[in-house]
């Protein structure tokens, strides 16, 4: 799980355009956050995505490529993957029991 | 202080300030207005009627390719915009700087399927640089200027203006201000030192360097400092399909073209060189092969104004973000004098093995039918290698590209990313407005052209003096060369029932002669290219003609077809 951080100008139409960046590299986005950010008339979206770090590192090179994108990061979202990851597995064992 | 103008005025009024005096279109409902208004600035900004959307941006990329200036296209909601589509997405692989302005439905009709309204901003935003709806005039100069500033800066590239009616018709104040600043859209910065000191030590210590250049020097305007780095490091150089014409043919370190079909010379020294200096190119698969098998012993560095294409495909031991111009006269800067007299004169045993299996077989055969790369042959020697050569996509593209030869920059202009059939005939429209001092010379085949014939009528409106070499073989040559190759001669709709040629080009009244015998050829070329109008030489080609060398897909670089039962053995 990769966590991928994104600062932006607001622009009508970006959200669809960055989410896009993930849906032609076949990558679900897991959660979605769009907020203020503490700088001002800057937007912060987070996205939170199954993928590869090189998956990772080219989709944050893409989405900064969108002109009103300020900067990008992306980092591993290990914690949060585990303590996920055991969940879904709970959740598939007891569905096939 | 400004004027009040319309919208539709202050648009025309910033393609003016941005030195437009071209733009490529075809009215309708939703772009009346400015249309209206066009009317009374015919002396200031030619408009050019094409005979569909696609004709229009075509041109226009042709425009932008001859002329490195950003070619514009007006069209109307709806289809006139979903009609640009395609080329907007050429135009973005290829790094062509467009600005297309599409009109729009009002403002109050958004998003209610009003006639002619489409969503151009959501389908645009996978397939351009930037996108922006204008909904009020005061919004018209800046996003016009915003407009010019992203589609030609950095990597350029398409760029879309969604004109809502709303914007166009009501006024606002006029006062132009060029965008020379964006705070989210960094221009290239200068290239970080300490990669550029990696570079020039991996270039010192390499035995066999090997440079494949691309577009990238083209639009930077690196050619000047190309030969300068290349004659002190001794290096020799492959050119991408996109790079053509930025080094001129017979510089002497340059070793020809790289890729599936490149030269023999290009694939086996990319596989055997040790260090590998790529220059405003991507690594496309079509310059590759298998990627994990590409230039297997070098070290690679990569220079590119685009981060994302460092590292994408091929790992870079060295990626320098810059711009090449800059990054190349730096690097020259810092490197030895060098000789690689015996690695870069292996490029003439493969040379002579090529022209020997393939070049003479295709280009001077004693008898039969006579091939394309033979008509694109004599049209290089015919124009002393001075036309500039627009291609369709196929093997038209392939033979122009392997046996066209040039003196000057921007002169081969093709659709290579996103391979466009169709793309020719309009974009050496748009090539021919752009430079119409020089000789504009279109190889296409019979399937591209009927893509976009309807262009014919523009060039008869206007007059444009394009010779259109028309390579018929009455086949969609480069899948039927595949489904020869690869699919048991299954030719599975891939041959074509042709119109009558001299009728469609009577029709259009355009001068038109039929060449089938080889006699007839060098005549009917010299007789193209002394005319003054726009002429089609109809060559009957060889049917079964085959575009050899090739890696065919899934193969490494030095895995090569020389004909259908012989491959390429190293060393021969």
């Amino acid at each position: 799980m990769y966590i991928i951080s994104v600062y932006s100008e607001n622009q009508v139409g970006l959200l669809s355009s960055i989410s896009n960046i993930f849906t032609r590299r076949g990558i679900n986005i897991e959660s979605l956050t769009v907020f203020p950010s503490e700088f001002p008339g800057i937007h912060h979206f987070t996205f939170r995505a199954i993928t590869t770090e090189r998956a990772a590192r080219q989709v944050v090179g893409f989405i900064e490529k969108k002109v009103e994108v300020v900067r990008a990061f992306y980092f591993p979202d290990n914690i949060t993957s585990s303590s996920e990851h055991g969940i879904l597995e709970d959740y598939l064992k007891n569905r096939n029991q | 202080m400004g004027q009040r103008l319309t919208g539709a005025e202050i648009l025309l009024e910033s393609l003016i300030a941005e030195g437009v005096d071209t733009v490529f279109g075809y009215p309708g409902g939703s772009i009346i207005t400015v249309y209206d208004k066009m009317y009374s600035y015919s002396d200031r900004l030619k408009h050019i009627l094409v005979r569909h959307e696609q004709g229009a941006i075509h041109a226009a990329q042709g425009y932008a390719r001859a002329t490195g200036r950003p070619g514009v296209v007006i069209v109307t909601s709806g289809p006139g915009a979903t009609n640009v589509l395609t080329g907007v997405a050429d135009a973005m692989v290829d790094s062509t700087p467009v600005v297309v302005i599409a009109g729009q439905v009002g403002n109050a009709m958004l998003g209610t399927d009003a006639f002619q309204e489409t969503d151009v901003v959501g389908m645009t935003g996978p397939i351009d640089k930037w996108t922006y709806q204008i909904r009020k005039p005061e919004d018209v100069a800046p996003a016009v200027a915003k407009a010019f500033h992203i589609a030609s800066t950095g990597r350029p590239g398409p760029v879309v203006l969604d004109f809502t009616k709303d914007a166009q018709v009501g006024v606002g104040w006029f006062e132009y201000e060029k965008c020379t600043h964006i705070r989210s859209y960094a221009l290239p910065a200068p290239a970080d030192e300490a990669a550029i000191q990696a570079a020039a030590e991996l270039i010192d210590e390499a035995e066999r360097p090997f440079v494949v250049f691309g577009q990238g020097v083209v639009i930077s305007h690196a050619e000047e400092q190309l030969k300068a780095f290349l004659k002190k490091g001794g290096i020799p150089a492959a050119s991408t399909m996109l790079g053509l014409s930025a080094l001129p043919s017979d510089f002497p370190y340059y070793v020809g073209m790289a890729g599936m079909h490149g030269n023999i010379a290009s694939n086996m020294m990319t596989q055997k060189c040790d260090v590998l200096i790529a220059i405003g190119m991507r690594f496309s698969d079509r310059v590759t092969g298998v990627p994990s098998t590409y230039a297997p012993n070098a070290k690679v560095i990569h220079i590119d104004v685009d981060r994302t294409e460092i590292g994408k495909i091929i790992r870079a031991d060295v990626g320098i973000l810059g711009d090449a111009a800059e990054v190349l006269e730096r690097l020259t800067a810092r490197i030895r004098f060098s000789f690689h007299d015996e690695w870069a004169a292996s490029a003439r045993n493969y040379d002579r093995v090529e022209d020997e299996k393939v070049g003479k077989v295709e280009t001077a055969p004693a008898e039969g039918p006579v091939n394309m790369g033979e008509v694109v042959s004599r049209v290089a020697e015919m124009s002393g290698r001075q036309a500039i050569i627009v291609t369709d996509v196929g093997q038209n593209q392939l033979m122009s590209a392997r046996y066209s030869r040039f003196v000057q920059t921007r002169s081969f202009i093709t659709s290579g990313g996103l391979g466009t059939m169709g793309f020719g005939l309009p974009a050496a429209i748009g090539a021919k407005v752009g430079a119409p001092d020089r000789q504009v010379v279109l190889f296409v085949g019979d399937g591209g052209i009927q893509m976009t014939i309807q262009e014919l009528g523009t060039i008869m409106q206007e007059g444009t003096a394009v010779k259109i070499v028309l390579l018929n073989n009455n086949w969609l040559g480069n899948v039927r060369q595949w489904q020869e190759l690869f699919f048991g001669e299954r030719y599975s709709q891939t041959h074509l029932l042709n119109p009558d040629y001299s009728l469609i080009a009577q029709a259009y009244g355009i001068r038109y002669r039929c060449v089938e015998e080889r006699a007839e050829l060098e005549d009917a070329v010299r007789e193209m290219l002394d005319s003054e109008q726009a002429y089609i030489l109809d060559a009957h080609v060889c049917e079964m003609g085959m575009v050899y060398p090739m890696v065919p897909g899934g193969r490494r670089l030095d895995e090569i077809l020389l004909n259908k039962d012989e491959w390429y053995r190293d060393g021969r």
